[in-house]
């Protein structure tokens, strides 16, 4: 459809019939030209207001005060006393002994301090290190205890730091140890010569608390 | 000459039957037209879903939802779909990820521009990230090339100051809320 430029109405310019403006014979001159250019205006208009949505995402979550507790080898590693975790720096590790015995004074590992505690009884020990990290807490301090999953045999010991650990309960070792510093605590196993020859294993639960 | 005049008048009473028999019947047909219109307009729509990995968000599908990451700690459990990518002195962030889709018709633009930003200013010893920018009030280019009508996963990244409350640190056992604006546009 072309109509001349006198046949729009209003409203029908402001729509902008720009093919027919295009196309149009208008008999007015350069009111076609003028009629083009508003068109362009007017499509510059339309794609100025460029489509858009919003939306919101509400967030909610509760921060807890929380502490946590890992073993990690000594600075001393490797030197008598001090043997080398296995998975250090975790809350869950592995120390082993070697193999010891009383005659002699033997023992496989040079890492383990050995001792003949009397004439019937030799000690096997090694140190290493407990860290206890807070996070959003007011906590100054925390206590330390620990103990052993199951019974030693008889005349066999486990002890830290010279405090001997049973299965009754939790053992206090420490009551006021700060956060983020290392304490060096000393595994020991005491043996009297009298027990059989036979692995001796024992798991020894750490749990920190926060004062 | 009678017998022409008879026969005219015949041919004109058979003539004068045929007519009339034509026009006999009621009429019992009717016509009409209907004038349909339909103003087909552009627009887009952005809605957040959940996402398989993330947590499972409240009024998903919609422009409006919410993401519960439940109790958060440095080192303690965490909700499904909540994860701790980082735990420093400083600081820890728990993650979830959530997807968005924005819907277009009628546009010929392929593809969005994604921005977001806080609605309002973060908590103390909060603050929030989207695909690992920090959000402000002020709004914030994420994505230039979003595709249309496709869920696109985004990490939501919380990270929490380890500091003691009153010392920089979160309020701890109260709920923290915040609101991300989002929006998106057609390039």
């Amino acid at each position: 459809m072309h109509r001349g430029i006198e046949q729009f109405t209003r409203s029908e310019v402001w729509v902008c019939d720009c093919f027919d403006a295009m196309n149009c014979n208008s008999n007015f001159g350069g009111t076609k030209g003028l009629l083009m250019l508003s068109c362009m205006l007017c499509l510059f208009v339309v794609n100025a207001g460029a489509q858009s949505a919003s939306g919101q995402l509400s967030i909610t979550m509760n921060v807890q005060s929380s502490i946590t507790l890992i073993f990690q080898n000594n600075p001393s590693v490797g030197t008598t006393g001090f043997c080398p975790l296995t998975n250090s720096g975790t809350n869950n590790v592995g120390l082993d002994f070697g193999t010891a015995a009383f005659p002699g004074s033997f023992h496989t590992l040079a890492c383990v301090n050995y001792t003949h505690l009397t004439s019937a009884t030799y000690e096997v020990s090694s140190a290493f290190d407990v860290v206890v990290t807070k996070a959003n807490s007011s906590s100054p301090n925390y206590r330390l205890a620990a103990q052993i999953s199951t019974p030693p045999p008889a005349n066999v010991a486990w002890l830290l730091n010279n405090v001997t650990l049973t299965t009754a309960g939790f053992t206090t070792l420490d009551t006021a140890d700060n956060y983020a510093t290392p304490i060096t605590k000393t595994l020991q196993v005491q043996v009297k010569n009298t027990v059989a020859a036979q692995p001796l294993l024992e798991t020894i639960t750490f749990l920190a608390t926060a004062n | 000459m009678l017998k022409k005049y008879i026969s005219i008048m015949r041919g004109a009473a058979l003539a004068a039957l045929t007519l009339c028999g034509a026009s006999l019947p009621a009429q019992t047909t009717a016509s009409g037209v209907i004038n349909g219109s339909l103003n087909n307009t552009n627009g887009i729509a952005i809605q957040f879903d959940s996402d398989p990995s993330g947590v499972t968000l409240g009024a998903a599908g919609t422009n409006a939802a919410t993401a519960n990451f439940g109790t958060v700690s440095a080192f303690g459990a965490l909700a499904a779909g909540v994860t701790r990518p980082s735990v420093t002195a400083a600081n820890f962030t728990v993650r979830t990820i959530f997807d968005v889709q924005v819907v277009s018709g009628g546009l010929t633009s392929t593809t969005y521009t994604l921005t977001a930003n806080l609605a309002a200013a973060a908590p103390t010893g909060m603050s929030y990230k989207v695909d690992a920018i920090t959000l402000t009030t002020a709004s914030q280019t994420l994505q230039v090339n979003g595709a249309y009508n496709t869920d696109i996963a985004h990490n939501l990244d919380l990270v929490i100051l380890t500091a003691a409350p009153g010392a920089g640190g979160p309020a701890v056992n109260t709920p923290i809320t915040a609101t991300i604006n989002f929006t998106a546009t057609a390039n």
